[in-house]
């Protein structure tokens, strides 16, 4: 038996003992060397060859990920790793630092227990750097700390082990800072990263070495002892002294939870059902069991199986041939594969059992944020929100009509791998919108569907999505939306959200979707303690993205029969608001008075959804429509003598620099940029540069676009969707 | 004189440029009366309001040769019905309604439009399936409650009202006429696919759930209420039949169907109920 087929046969036996199994994600700044870090972990675990280590990055196996090197899809891989005489099974996930991908990397955290978050020795902890910090922290997944390419920072760098120490203090502090920011309230000290606990680590992913103090004291290695090895270039003989593998999974075991200890608390966090009962227990206690409790994380395209589905597994177990609910879906379906993943290999096994990561085939209702289990009416996973969303549009068709079918299927596969990608199809002309997180993101979506879907495709220019909201209210002068047969009429007031409330709905903090009666008086107590009125929000209808709609009436007979029609109303005016049909963002829209129709056959869904359309958008332009538009942090570092290029480009694009701090022979500009002057600004900055300019992007939010392009942008959005190019005004909606 | 009231009329003759909202009786168009069919012959021209209700296909291809050419009118036409209006202003115009033209709330509506713009506005009453339903049924009509009307479900959208109507006529001692909706579209675009009885009995059952017991009726299972099940009524296909409502789900025949679900039987209705029961 080779060692591989050795360690997966191990694999497959300590996936049961639940206390020997640590699900582990890697998360870092673009380019910090995260592959390269679980290549060198699956390597030194015998699951690939340690001559390729770092230099194949075997789980960036996509071909678009080998040729930009750059990682794109969250990879899981298992392997086992030995303690004194006990096998560990660890699953790792190694994420994608691009920004455009972060929703993966927001999503492999609902997966694991633990991360290591990794920085670069020379760059420091970056922007990035905190989004991963935060996300592993608000699903409660345990940090420590990598800081990697420490070989830089002595061979190219020539620094001093004094300016060393002081350099990894200021980086541990700022990685704590945010520990302390972000982590939930009863962790904010114990999870603190230190040297001297051993839940710091630093090292040479590219060259196979790494050292805790911990390890330290095992094997005598000490700091003198590194810098002679890196100046000597014998830095492969530090690897076998301290092989970065040895170092990292050590500190896993020792530091991170197995999901026994992690699942207690993780549970509540992600579970809203009932913890006494019987799945509750099950899977506060990672029981194999129990009842099966799973989440998908992640779909992706298999060129032989289709469609795989990777997730965790809370409690139960599953097996090849079982029949399950990926719930939301139809009907039940039978699982085909069972497997593990060990870098490209999907391992295919009998069993998988609670606390471990599983892919699955033939679960094909299955998508990310799915929760797969054998009784069709359990409670669900808390979905996974993710921070940002979709920027940037690009309108696609196929080059000839005759491959609009399969087109139209290849988008519907796309749309179900990829989270982040909203797809919306015209099944009549065949143009289908894709809304991303950024030119890249849709770049490489394009190139799948021609690549390996085989389908030509004309792609537009990128368009930028906006936000619609309000500048104003019409508090005391509701706006009357009447039903076609007019029987029916709703009163509305819209007001726009504290901007705190609006980033907290962002967020997740409340939820989304229609609130159930029972759940009213808890959610409108949390929007209390963002000072907003108590009473008024425990009559909350429903969320939408970052809008709310409450229930401000009094006594309306038969009101609560409409609820989940006045909710459609106001959800189709949250995707398309009343300036530009852009989606709707931090607006309160309350209803202060109905009059129904007694008989429900008069106020059907035909009647009260467009009475509700016409009285919301008819609110928000009496409010002041306004549209904001998506802005991004930027930093660019390029050498002194071309950053007056830089800054030229910057601000030629309606661009902001914040600082431009200068260290040695390199200058950075730091500032923020509007997504919409964002478009070919890589190919601009490398002509200023001559190429010699890195740079990184980051979505920061929505700010007002000025007011003298509101007209200009407003009518190019209308005439694109095929509008009137004036804007409606409120006497459209009276009648 | 004020003016909506006094141009509320209902003449002999037509006169000059008006709206004539005319009941065409419940389906067959013998059930017409003879002066609608005049008044109707007199207008300039003539709509059918096929939205609310529905004419047996066969009466429809029928009705050029009692009242002269026509036109449908859809939904959009009715709600919206400023082109109507605006013919109504210059010329007689009629709108022939199946049942009674004003059963429905739409209609009124339109009474209160001719109003405000000062157009002419004329009812000329119609036999309705409502008050055949009562006669035919075999009970007393002074012992019927409100009427309601099964509306389609939409998603997660099912008003329970209905079925909260039934059960507060049931315990004050009143029958209720129940009517099931037309279009599943709720849009009054295309033809009408009406409810079937099996239908109807799943969403009062689905109402049912929801409500929390409101009612000592509902401990007894839906399908276990005795009902009658009226189909197609004024037409050549009427039927009436009574039974518990699982079997009378059952029944596939019928285009239109109301049922009457009964409170506690008094004098001979029950004995009337009895000769209406499905033969096993
Ligand atoms: N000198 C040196 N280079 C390293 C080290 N680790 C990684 N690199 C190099 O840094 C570059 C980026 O490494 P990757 O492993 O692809 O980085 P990543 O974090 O996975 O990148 P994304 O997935 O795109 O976010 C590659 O050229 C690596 O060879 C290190 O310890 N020392
Ligand atoms: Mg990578």
């Amino acid at each position: 038996m080779g060692r591989k087929e050795d360690n997966i046969k191990r694999a497959t036996e300590v996936m049961h003992d639940r206390e020997k199994i640590r699900n582990l994600a890697i998360a870092a700044h673009i380019d910090h060397g995260k592959t390269t870090l679980s290549d060198n972990l699956i390597a030194g675990a015998g699951m690939m060859s340690e001559e390729l280590a770092g230099k194949s990055r075997v789980l960036d196996f996509d071909d678009q990920e080998s040729a930009r090197g750059i990682t794109i899809n969250a990879a899981s891989a298992s392997m086992v790793h030995t303690v004194g005489t006990d096998d560990y099974l660890i699953n790792l996930i190694d994420t994608p630092g691009h920004v455009d991908f972060g929703g993966d990397v927001t999503r492999a955290m609902r997966a694991v227990d633990g991360c290591i978050i990794l920085t670069c020795a020379v760059e420091g902890a970056m922007p990035q750097t905190e989004t991963v910090v935060r996300q592993a922290l608000k699903e409660k997944v345990k940090p420590v700390l990598f800081i990697n390419k420490v070989d830089r920072l002595i061979n190219e760098l020539q620094v001093t082990p004094e300016d060393m120490m002081s350099r990894f203090e200021e980086q541990i502090t700022k990685v704590n800072t945010l520990i302390r920011l972000f982590a939930p309230p009863e962790h904010k000290i114990d999870w603190q990263v230190s040297v001297l606990d051993g839940t710091v680590a630093f090292g040479s992913a590219f060259h196979n070495w790494g050292i805790t103090a911990p390890y330290m004291q095992k094997s005598g290695v000490n700091f003198t002892q590194i810098f002679e090895y890196c100046h000597n270039e014998e830095q492969k003989e530090l690897a076998k002294k301290a092989p970065v593998h040895e170092v990292l999974l050590d500190m896993a075991v020792d530091k991170l939870p197995s999901p026994i200890v992690a699942q207690k608390y993780r549970i509540p966090n992600i579970w809203q059902g009932d913890l006494e009962s019987e799945t509750g227990m099950a899977m506060l206690s990672c029981d194999s069991e129990g009842p099966l409790s799973l989440m998908i994380t992640k779909i992706w395209m298999d060129p032989h199986a289709g469609e795989v589905a990777v997730g965790r597994i809370y409690s139960g177990t599953i097996k090849h041939g079982d029949s399950v609910w990926a719930l939301g879906g139809a009907k039940s379906e039978r699982v085909q594969q069972v497997s593990m993943m060990v870098g490209s290999d999907r391992i295919q096994v009998p069993e998988v059992s609670s606390g471990n990561i599983v892919a699955l085939t033939g679960v094909r209702s299955a998508a990310a944020g799915v929760t797969v289990t054998r009784d069709e009416d359990a409670t669900p996973f808390e979905p996974i929100r993710h921070y940002s969303e979709p920027v940037v549009t690009v309108a696609v068709e196929p080059k000839s009509m005759k491959d609009l079918p399969k087109f139209i299927d290849a988008l519907r596969t796309l749309g179900k791998a990829d989270a982040s990608l909203e797809v919306s199809t015209n099944q009549e002309t065949g143009e289908a919108l894709l809304a991303g997180m950024g030119e890249l993101h849709l770049e490489i979506t394009v190139y799948r569907l021609e690549e390996e879907q085989g389908i030509k495709v004309t792609v537009s220019e990128p368009i930028v999505v906006y936000r619609e909201s309000i500048s104003s209210n019409n508090t005391g002068r509701a706006f009357e939306g009447k039903s076609p047969n007019r029987h029916n009429r709703f009163y509305i007031e819209t007001e726009p959200l504290p901007d705190d409330v609006t980033d907290a709905l962002r967020e997740g903090t409340f939820g989304d979707g229609a609130v159930r009666n029972k759940d009213a008086k808890g959610i409108g107590d949390r929007f209390a303690e963002f000072g907003m009125n108590k009473d008024l929000m425990r009559k909350i209808y429903a969320i939408n993205g970052t809008n709310v709609l409450v229930n401000d009436t009094k006594g309306i007979q038969n009101l609560h029969e409409t609820r989940e029609l006045i909710i459609e109303g106001f959800n189709d005016v949250c995707k398309k608001g009343p300036v530009a049909e852009e989606p709707l963002m931090g607006v309160m829209v309350r209803l202060v008075d109905a009059k129904l129709h007694e008989d429900a056959i008069h106020r059907g869904p035909a009647q009260t959804i467009p009475a509700v359309r016409k009285a919301v958008k008819g609110a928000l332009l009496r409010s002041k429509s306004v549209i904001f538009e998506p802005i991004q942090n930027i930093r660019i570092d390029a050498p002194n003598d071309v950053i007056g290029g830089v800054t030229r480009e910057v601000t030629t694009r309606r661009g902001v620099i914040e600082d431009m701090p200068i260290e040695g022979n390199t200058a950075s500009v730091i500032g923020v940029m509007p997504v919409a002057e964002s478009f070919g600004f890589s190919n601009d900055i490398r002509a200023a540069t001559q190429g010699r300019a890195v740079w990184n992007t980051e979505n920061a939010g929505y700010v007002h676009l000025p007011p003298s392009l509101f007209h200009k942008v407003t009518a190019e959005i209308r005439e694109r969707k095929g509008l009137k190019s004036e804007i409606p005004d409120e006497l459209q909606y009276t009648d | 004189m004020c003016s909506g009231a006094a141009r509320f009329t209902m003449t002999d003759g037509v006169g000059g440029p008006g709206l004539w909202l005319i009941g065409i009786g419940p389906g067959d168009l013998d059930h017409m009366t003879e002066r609608a069919r005049s008044v109707a012959r007199e207008c300039s021209k003539r709509f059918l309001e096929g939205y609310t209700a529905v004419l047996p296909p066969s009466e429809e291809e029928r009705l050029e040769s009692v009242v002269g050419s026509w036109e449908k009118l859809m939904r959009n036409g009715v709600e919206k019905p400023n082109k109507l209006l605006k013919l109504a202003s210059k010329r007689p115009v009629a709108l022939l309604i199946v049942g009674d033209p004003m059963q429905a709330t739409t209609h009124i509506d339109l009474e209160e439009r001719c109003a405000e713009e000062g157009i002419n506005f004329h009812v000329i009453p119609g036999l309705t399936a409502t008050a055949l339903a009562v006669s035919l049924s075999g009970l007393q009509s002074y012992r019927f409650g409100r009427q309601v009307t099964i509306p389609f479900s939409a998603g997660d959208y099912l008003p329970t009202s209905p079925l909260e109507m039934i059960c507060k006529n049931k315990e004050s001692g009143l029958h209720t006429l129940v009517l099931l909706d037309l279009d599943p579209t709720g849009m009054g675009l295309e033809t009408p696919r009406p409810m079937v009885p099996g239908e109807a009995v799943a969403l009062l059952e689905r109402m049912g759930e929801r409500t929390e017991s409101i009612s000592s009726s509902l401990d007894q299972p839906i399908r276990n209420w005795v009902g009658m099940l009226l189909s197609d009524l004024g037409t050549e296909e009427e039927q009436v039949v009574s039974g518990t409502l699982g079997e009378l789900s059952e029944i596939g025949i019928g285009y239109v169907h109301a049922f009457i679900l009964p409170a506690e039987f008094s004098g001979m209705e029950e004995s009337a109920f009895e000769r209406r029961r499905l033969p096993n």
